[in-house]
């Protein structure tokens, strides 16, 4: 059931989609960010476990049987787009942000959007 | 009302032990910290920070296995799950806890308490071997009713 509706002026190239029935997931595009120059690799099993691991730190063993998935992963940036359902996203985020290492090296997630629909990752609005 | 902030809620549990001298080390003191732990294990840093705050073990009886626990009124299920989950108390003997009421007040849970206590002395009667244990048990049955409604007397008197 979405909605579709053109903006009034013809000016604006972005048009605006309401929806009745909302996502059941929530799409975050992350990145992890080291403090110093690494050589640390990680591939996408490990970055992984490291979320799985600071859930479990914050939210214990429940918490780590969050389910979530990690869509994307890119090794160079070490930026991926996770999938979590609306309501384990608050966790799922929190998490993050309370993540301080890896491997006894300071690093950190950066969550540079966060959005119900997957197509809205692809642009970003703010720039 | 307490310096915890909110109403808390109490929890009546159930120990069980699997051998019946499991009882010798259980201590309030030890007990708070092995229910600590297991909300660590089980909810992490976030789950103890939310229960510690007003945690509280408030009685324990170590003949009858009763367990009373305090918590929070906001984060108390995440106790209660967390009881399920706890099956050694100190890395010694095997237990389960089992809640069997969760109350807004002492008062709540003792009276479940006094009915709970009668219903398990009821279910015993048909165990008895012998007539002195038989009448014995009986008697302990009808103190217990007795006292029950002086009490429910006295209730009505206040009312």
């Amino acid at each position: 059931m979405a909605c579709h509706e053109r903006m009034e002026d013809d000016s604006g190239k972005y048009e605006r989609i309401v929806h009745k029935n909302g996502s059941s997931y929530h799409y975050l595009k992350i990145s992890l960010e080291f403090e110093e120059d690494t050589s640390i690799r990680l591939n996408s099993a490990q970055f992984k476990q490291l979320i799985i691991s600071s859930l479990k730190q914050l939210f214990g063993e429940i918490g780590a049987a969050l389910p979530f998935d990690v869509l994307q992963f890119e090794e160079n940036t070490l930026s991926a787009v996770l999938r979590v359902y609306n309501r384990d996203l608050v966790k799922v985020w929190s998490a993050l942000t309370l993540l301080g290492s890896y491997q006894s090296e300071m690093c950190a997630f950066r969550v540079q959007q966060v959005s119900p629909f997957l197509l809205a990752l692809c642009g970003n609005s703010r720039t | 009302m307490q310096s915890t902030g909110g109403h808390p809620k109490y929890l009546l549990c159930e120990i069980s032990f699997a051998s019946p001298n499991g009882w010798q080390h259980v201590e309030e003191k030890k007990l708070h910290r092995s229910i600590l732990e297991a909300i660590q294990k089980a909810h992490g840093d976030f789950g103890v920070a939310c229960c510690a705050v007003s945690f509280a073990v408030k009685y324990l009886n170590t003949y009858t296995g009763i367990l009373l626990l305090r918590c929070r009124k906001a984060h108390y299920r995440l106790l209660w799950s967390t009881l399920a989950f706890i099956h050694q108390l100190g890395k010694k003997e095997t237990c389960a806890i089992t809640c069997i009421h969760v109350g807004g007040t002492i008062r709540t849970c003792q009276k479940f308490l006094i009915g709970y206590n009668r219903q398990q002395l009821l279910r015993k009667l048909p165990t008895c071997k012998s007539e002195a244990e038989r009448t014995a048990l009986q008697e302990a049955v009808r103190s217990c009713t007795l006292q029950e409604d002086v009490v429910s007397a006295s209730e009505e008197d206040s009312n």
